[in-house]
C-alpha cells in the first residue's frame, strides 16, 4: 500500500464526527483526571480503559491517547495554582509556576504552560509520524532472540529509573515478573501457580492489576489518611501570556519538545526526567537564569514542553516495536488487546489504516487540547473543589464495573481488590508500581521470545548473539546496567 | 520507619520470599512434563531464575541498608495511627464482603452499599451529596454497560433491574 493510500485509510476510519467527539472527551477526561490531585493521568486512563470496549478500535485507543494527553497539561493547573502536581510529569513545572502564581500571574503561567505543552504535543506527534514507520520496518525483520534482547533492554532501563532506589525498582520490576508466571506454561501447557483453579490458568487479567495498582491504593490512602486536604487555590490574576513571552520562551520549547522526544522515545524513561531535564537546560542556557526558581516563565514553558514532548515519542516504541514507552502507553496496550490488536511491527502491514488514523488523530489533538486546555484554565475552581471524600468512593465503583466488564468475571474484581492492597503496600514501603506493571506486560513476551530462541537452536544460548541486532540490543543493555550502577553509586556516596 | 530500616526489611521479606519459592513454592505449584530435555525449556527454569534474581536482590537490598544512613523517617506521620489502622481492617473487611455478595446481591446493589460504607468510612462532610451519588453512580454505570456495552451486569437475587 503506497502512503497515499495509507494516509487515506487513515483518513477514512478518523474521518467522522465520532473519532474526533472521541478524542475530544478523551482530551477533556484527561484535563479533569490530570488536575485533580490523586488521580493522575496515569488512573484517569486506566479508568477510561473499560469505557472504549463498546467502541470502535480506533475511536477508543483515540479517546484514550486524548487521555493521556488531556491528562499531562492537566497535571500542571494544580502544580501552578495549588503546587500539587496533579500528575508526577508536573513536578517541574512547580518550581517557577507556583510562584508565579503567589505573584498573581496564574493566568500567564498556565497560558505558557498551554502554549508550551501543544507545541511540544505537535513535535512529538510529528517525531511518531516520522520515526515509528521506519522502526517497524526495521523490526519486521526481528526474529524471537532480538525481540529477547530488546526486552530484556527495556527491562534494564525501566529497573534503572525507577524512582529513588534501584533495588526497589529491580524488585518491583522482579515482582511483576513473577506474578506474569501465573497461568498455563506458554509451550507446555502445564499449570504454573494455579492451584488448580480455572480462573487462573488464563494468568491474572491485566486490566485487574493495572486498575487494583494504580486506582485501588489512593482509595485506600484516602482510608489510612482521610484529612489529607489539599492546598489553597491560588487566582488567576489579571495578566494573561502574550506572543511576546511565547516568542522568548521558544527556544527552550523546541529544546524541551526535543529532550521530551529523545527520552520518550527510549523505553522505560517517561515523562518526569524529561520535565526536569528541560528545565535544567532551559535555566544552564538562559539569560534570565538567576530568576529560575523565582516565578520564570520560562522555566514554565521548559518544564512543560518537556514532558508533554514525551506523549507521542512514548508511542514509537509501543506502535513500532509493541514494547511500552511509559505506563500509561502500558495500560494503552490493553486497549489495543481487548480490540484484537497486537501493537508491533506486523500492525504496520496488517492494521495500517488503523495506525495511519491513529497519526491523523494526535495530529488533531494538539489543536483540541489548545481549546479544551484553555477552557480548563478557567474552569479548574469548580475541579479543585469536588470534595476527595466523594471523589474516592465513585473511583471505587467505576474499578469495579470497570474490571467486571472486561471478562464479565466476578474473580477479577477479587485480583482487583487484591492488587489493591499490594499496590498500598507498595505505595508506603516506597517501591515504584510502574517498573511491576511493565514487568507484568513484558513478561511473557521475554520468556516467549527466550524460550521459542531456545527451540530454535535446540537450547544453545549463542543464538541470543545471532546478528548485529541482538549485539546492538545487547551493547545497549550493558551500557544501560553499567550507567546506572555508575549512577546509584554515586547518588549512594553523594548521599552518605 | 528511617531509610535503612526500609531497605533491611525489604531485603529480608524478599530473600525470604525467595527461599520460600525456590524449596516450597515452585517445586509443588509449577508442574513440569517428566520428558523436558533441555533445562532451559522446562516451566520450572524461569520461575527459578525469578526466584534466584530475588533472592539477589534482597540480598542487595539488605547490603545497602546496612550500609546507608538511618535518615528521616520514609512515611509521614499521621494524626491517629491506631485510627488509620482500625479503618484500614474496616476497608479490608468492605472489598471481601463486596466480592463475597456481589453474586447474591447484584453489582448495583453491592456497590451503593460499598460507595456509602466507603464515604462515611473516609467520614465524609457531604453526607447528602453522597447518599445521591451511592444511587445515581452505579445507576448510571449499569445503564452504560448494561444497556451500551452489552455488559451482562450481576443482577443478584432479589430486586433485578430492566
Amino acid at each position: 500500500m503506497s502512503l497515499y493510500d495509507s494516509v487515506m485509510a487513515g483518513l477514512a476510519l478518523v474521518g467522522n464526527f465520532e473519532a474526533f467527539l472521541s478524542l475530544a472527551i478523551g482530551i477533556v477526561i484527561g484535563v479533569v483526571g490530570g488536575a485533580i490531585p490523586g488521580i493522575s493521568a496515569t488512573m484517569a486512563v486506566a479508568l477510561a480503559l473499560p469505557f472504549t470496549f463498546p467502541m470502535e478500535a480506533i475511536n477508543g485507543i483515540l479517546l484514550l491517547l486524548g487521555v493521556y494527553k488531556g491528562g499531562i497539561f492537566g497535571g500542571s493547573i494544580p502544580a501552578i495554582l495549588i503546587k500539587t502536581p496533579g500528575t508526577p510529569a508536573s513536578s517541574a513545572t512547580i518550581l517557577d509556576g507556583h510562584p508565579m502564581a503567589e505573584q498573581g500571574e496564574a493566568g500567564r503561567a498556565l497560558g505558557m504552560a498551554l502554549w508550551a505543552s501543544c507545541t511540544a504535543d505537535f513535535v512529538s506527534n510529528l517525531a511518531l509520524i516520522f520515526f515509528a514507520g521506519f522502526l517497524a520496518s526495521f523490526a519486521l525483520s526481528f526474529g524471537p532472540p532480538e525481540f529477547f534482547a530488546l526486552i530484556l533492554f527495556s527491562l534494564t532501563i525501566i529497573a534503572g529509573v525507577s524512582g529513588e532506589s534501584l533495588l526497589r525498582g529491580a524488585l518491583s520490576a522482579l515482582l511483576g515478573l513473577l506474578l506474569a508466571t501465573i497461568g498455563l506454561d506458554l509451550v507446555y501447557g502445564t499449570n504454573r501457580f494455579t492451584f488448580g483453579d480455572p480462573n487462573l490458568m488464563g494468568g491474572l487479567n491485566f486490566i485487574a492489576v493495572l486498575i487494583g495498582l494504580f486506582a485501588i491504593p489512593e482509595v485506600i490512602n484516602m482510608v489510612w489518611h482521610p484529612t489529607g486536604h489539599m492546598g489553597k487555590v491560588q487566582k488567576l490574576g489579571s495578566k494573561w501570556v502574550t506572543f511576546a513571552d511565547y516568542k522568548r520562551s521558544f527556544r527552550s520549547i523546541i529544546r524541551g519538545s526535543f529532550i521530551g522526544v529523545f527520552l520518550g522515545s527510549i523505553p522505560g524513561i517517561g515523562s518526569a526526567p524529561a520535565a526536569f531535564l528541560s528545565y535544567s537546560e532551559a535555566r544552564r542556557k538562559s539569560p534570565n537564569k538567576a530568576n529560575f526558581g523565582k516565578g520564570e516563565i520560562e522555566g514554565v514553558a521548559a518544564s512543560e514542553a518537556g514532558n508533554n514532548g514525551v506523549a507521542g515519542a512514548t508511542l514509537i516504541p509501543l506502535l513500532a516495536l509493541g514494547v511500552p514507552g511509559d505506563v500509561i502507553t502500558a495500560i494503552i496496550i490493553g486497549a489495543f488487546m481487548v480490540h484484537g490488536l497486537q501493537p508491533g511491527p506486523m500492525m504496520f502491514v496488517l492494521n495500517v489504516d488503523i495506525i495511519y488514523g491513529l497519526f491523523i488523530g494526535l495530529i488533531l489533538s494538539s489543536g483540541i487540547l489548545f481549546i479544551v486546555g484553555g477552557l480548563a484554565i478557567r474552569g479548574f475552581r469548580p475541579v479543585a473543589d469536588i470534595p476527595k471524600r466523594i471523589l474516592m468512593p465513585i473511583v471505587l465503583v467505576l474499578c469495579i464495573y470497570g474490571v467486571f466488564a472486561v471478562n464479565n468475571n466476578i474473580f477479577d474484581v477479587g485480583v482487583m481488590f487484591v492488587m489493591g492492597w499490594v499496590g498500598f503496600a507498595m505505595m508506603r514501603l516506597h517501591i515504584p508500581p510502574a517498573p511491576f506493571l511493565i514487568a507484568f506486560i513484558l513478561g511473557p513476551l521475554l520468556e516467549d521470545n527466550f524460550r521459542q530462541a531456545m527451540l530454535m537452536s535446540g537450547g544453545s544460548p549463542e543464538i541470543l548473539l545471532r546478528g548485529p541486532i541482538t549485539w546492538f540490543f545487547w551493547t545497549l543493555t550493558v551500557i544501560a546496567i553499567v550507567a546506572i550502577t555508575r549512577g546509584t553509586m554515586r547518588a549512594g556516596r553523594a548521599g552518605g | 520507619m528511617n531509610h535503612r530500616a526500609l531497605q533491611m526489611r525489604l531485603g529480608i521479606g524478599a530473600i525470604l520470599a525467595a527461599v520460600f519459592l525456590m524449596i516450597y513454592a515452585i517445586p509443588n505449584w509449577v508442574s513440569s512434563p517428566s520428558n523436558v530435555r533441555n533445562i532451559v525449556l522446562s516451566p520450572l527454569f524461569w520461575p527459578y531464575i525469578l526466584g534466584a534474581l530475588t533472592g539477589l536482590m534482597g540480598l542487595g537490598l539488605v547490603l545497602s541498608g546496612w550500609r546507608a544512613a538511618a535518615g528521616e523517617p520514609v512515611n509521614e506521620a499521621t494524626g491517629d495511627p491506631r485510627a488509620g489502622a482500625l479503618r484500614l481492617v474496616a476497608f479490608a473487611v468492605l472489598t471481601a464482603v463486596t466480592f463475597r455478595v456481589m453474586p447474591q446481591l447484584g453489582m448495583v446493589w453491592t456497590s451503593m452499599l460499598a460507595f456509602l460504607a466507603l464515604a462515611f468510612l473516609v467520614r465524609t462532610r457531604h453526607p447528602a451529596a453522597a447518599v445521591i451519588c451511592a444511587v445515581v453512580v452505579p445507576l448510571i454505570l449499569y445503564a452504560f454497560f448494561a444497556h451500551v456495552a452489552s455488559v451482562a451486569i450481576p443482577q443478584g437475587e432479589l430486586v433485578r433491574l430492566p
